[in-house]
């Protein structure tokens, strides 16, 4: 009879060792990290800030009077970037312009002063834009976007004035004038 | 038949019982057996930490739109649970946070991942693993326990130490707890 019992009793320890070695088990858990950056554009800041032409009409010669010859000029933006794809350069350009005298110029004169404003260095292609105002100095601004940049870029940017013309080339207007280009950096017209 | 048996066996005892009263003692033994598994388990379950903005967003314009490495650096956060034998090991694999919206590489100048230490402590045994290569960290010996695993990060950077891309981020710390084999 005991000799029965034996058996029985290993019998019950196979069954716990079956048990056991079907709950050894591993564990694992995650730990995850969500982060965000926005999206920013920014412009590096412009050197120099201004451009004084100073006397800006020939005062000798066949043009006395008229605009004389001036230099291109050249602003540069370094440390520009865009941390995200599909952006554009904007140039709103606003020419010369008497500000003084507020009365329209007489035939033959002018108190306005165009120029092309071109901003390179986004895109293969340049934003460019040119002013078309008045000799009464009407219609001065002129806005123009430039090509999209699919990718995120850093970079330096140049803006050149060029191309500096009176309307009719007519005798410039006494006086101070002001003119300003505003660059924009951001999504394109399409985002 | 069992019923057979029963009654054999109640006759036999009866018998062994009127034989002790007048000689030598016998003993019958039940052995009961049983068994442990080795075993490790989590009682917490997986963590979600959100970092918000990753980039410098003011500043020096050298180090504007870079990861600002004190947003994970420093970081920890809880994991509770146990292994009841002795060789148990903790093991962590970490993941680096990868920009989940930007394909393709990243133009010069930019970055697109973040790179970092994780690790995992369980009192003063601490097992590491570090992004910049595939694959966990060699296992820690934690052993019998029952208590609080602490992950952490630390020596979080961009590869190139450039301008982070726009977009959502995310990655993630595995810790494995083994039962001794």
């Amino acid at each position: 009879m005991r000799h029965s019992l034996s058996i029985a009793a290993i019998t019950l320890g196979l069954a716990f060792a079956g048990a056991a070695q079907a709950q050894s088990t591993t564990d694992t858990r995650s730990v995850t990290v969500n982060g965000t950056v926005a999206q920013v554009c920014v412009l590096g800041a412009p050197a120099p800030t201004s451009i004084n032409l100073g006397q800006m009409a020939a005062t000798s010669g066949t043009r006395t009077g008229k605009l004389g010859a001036i230099a291109d000029q050249s602003v540069s933006l370094p440390a520009t970037f865009c941390n995200y794809g599909g952006t554009q350069i904007t140039v709103v350009a606003t020419a010369l312009i008497e500000g003084n005298d507020e009365a329209t110029p007489p035939s033959g004169f002018s108190k306005a002063v165009n120029f092309t404003a071109n901003v390179s260095g986004w895109t293969p292609t340049a934003a460019s834009v040119t002013t078309t105002a008045a000799s009464d100095g009407s219609n001065a601004t002129t806005t123009s976007g430039g090509p999209e940049q699919a990718q995120p870029n850093s970079t330096s940017l140049t803006l050149t004035l060029t191309n500096f013309s009176a309307p009719g080339d007519s005798i410039l207007v006494a006086g101070g004038y002001n003119g300003l280009v505003t660059i924009t950096l951001g999504p394109d017209g399409g985002h | 038949m069992r019923k057979t048996v029963l009654t054999a066996t109640i006759m036999s005892l009866g018998l062994l019982a009127a034989g002790a009263a007048s000689a030598q003692p016998v003993t019958g033994s039940v052995a009961i057996n049983g068994s442990v598994a080795s075993r490790c388990s989590f009682s917490t379950d997986n963590v979600v930490l959100n970092i918000g903005e990753m980039s410098i967003t003011s500043g020096s314009t050298s180090t504007l739109g870079t990861y600002d490495h004190t947003k994970l650096d420093g970081l920890s956060t809880p994991l509770t649970g146990f292994c009841n034998g002795a060789g148990a090991t903790m093991t962590v694999e970490a993941f680096p946070m990868l920009n989940t919206s930007f394909t393709g590489a990243p133009p010069s100048g930019f970055d697109d991942r973040v790179d970092y230490t994780a690790t995992a402590t369980e009192n003063n045994v601490s097992a590491t693993d570090t992004t910049l290569t595939a694959g966990p960290g060699a296992p820690g010996t934690v052993g019998y326990f029952s208590s609080n695993i602490t992950v952490s990060f630390s020596n979080s950077a961009t590869p190139g130490g450039g301008k982070m891309i726009a977009g959502p981020y995310s990655g993630s710390v595995n810790v494995t707890l083994t039962p001794t084999t």
